[in-house]
């Protein structure tokens, strides 16, 4: 199984066992995440044996649909809850990736996740990396999930 | 262990050496900050013992001054050359860093960069973490160096 097939098994793993939401793949990979509008990205950094980072780019109101499936209650505005919900899938995917890249998990640290949001913004490497973009959809509408790996 | 102390050394030995610019150094910030504003974000994750988030916000006109030393010629748009010029910079410190916790007895390992680029975008981190921020000024103005991160238990 390469990295793409494991990366869509995590995520849909993730997605019914955690969020319950259920979650399938919206389409082939993608070139470039590209310009992001009303989203909130949620990345976290892997180092050790591979150097790379995860990121999860959610539209807002697909966003606060996730987090409210997740937290068990109404959501209807980016809030802490939204970034923390956010954030903490970043984490749980980032630890799956961690165990898919490294046979026993252990030569790779996460960092801290982290969330961007915003109107209009923009999410890249800075520098020379494979990348791993795949879309999703849920029933409110689709987020993608990119890999950067240093190459 | 003085993490801003570690952050004001990190950022001006970088600027010093590879742009010889001698930083205004600011006054630490500990704990939540409000809204940042700037224009590109390069943001670096550190694991190991800390878990961590550095990012370097810098409005436009610093950003592209900062690559204009760096690269020696002139840059006014925000383009690759700025994402990876200021991706560079917050690899660097994010270097000088581990290099500093190391002497603590403190151990991590750097991701790799990723800038964020936008007119309007708000970064925010797990809640619960720590958080130091050191403001730093050239002749063009502000730049921000933040590091978030947590203990590995």
């Amino acid at each position: 199984m390469d990295i793409s097939e494991k990366i869509i098994e995590s995520t849909m793993e993730i997605f019914s066992t955690m969020v319950m939401m259920e979650v399938s793949v919206a389409g082939p990979p993608l070139q470039e995440s590209g310009t992001l509008h009303d989203t909130i990205t949620g990345m976290i950094g892997l180092a050790g044996t591979h150097k790379g980072v995860l990121a999860i780019h959610i539209p807002n109101t697909v966003a606060m649909a996730i987090t409210s499936s997740f937290l068990g209650m109404e959501v209807d505005s980016i809030n802490d809850d939204v970034r923390d919900a956010v954030g903490e899938l970043a984490n749980m995917l980032g630890g799956n990736v961690k165990t898919i890249l490294s046979q026993n998990g252990r030569d790779i640290e996460l960092s801290l996740p982290s969330t961007i949001a915003g109107h209009e913004y923009g999410f890249q490497a800075a520098t020379d990396v494979e990348m791993i973009i795949l879309p999703f959809k849920t029933e409110n509408g689709e987020f993608l999930i990119e890999l950067q790996l240093e190459k | 262990m003085d993490i801003g102390q570690d952050i004001v050394n990190a950022a001006t030995d970088v600027f010093s050496t590879m742009l010889m610019i001698d930083l205004v150094v600011g006054e630490p910030v500990e704990g939540a900050g409000g809204e940042v504003t700037s224009n590109i974000s390069s943001m670096l994750g550190l694991g190991g013992d800390i878990r961590g988030m550095l990012a370097v916000h810098c409005p436009a006109a610093v950003a592209m001054a900062i690559t204009s030393g760096f690269l020696g010629m002139d840059v006014d748009t925000l383009n690759e050359d700025v994402k990876d010029a200021i991706g560079e910079i917050a690899n660097m410190i994010a270097g000088n860093l581990k290099i500093a916790f190391a002497g603590y007895g403190v151990k991590v390992e750097l991701a790799i960069p990723t800038s964020v680029v936008g007119e309007s975008y708000r970064v925010g981190g797990m809640l619960g973490a720590k958080r130091v921020a050191v403001p730093f000024g050239m002749e063009s103005g502000q730049f921000l160096v933040e590091l978030k991160y947590i203990v590995n238990g």
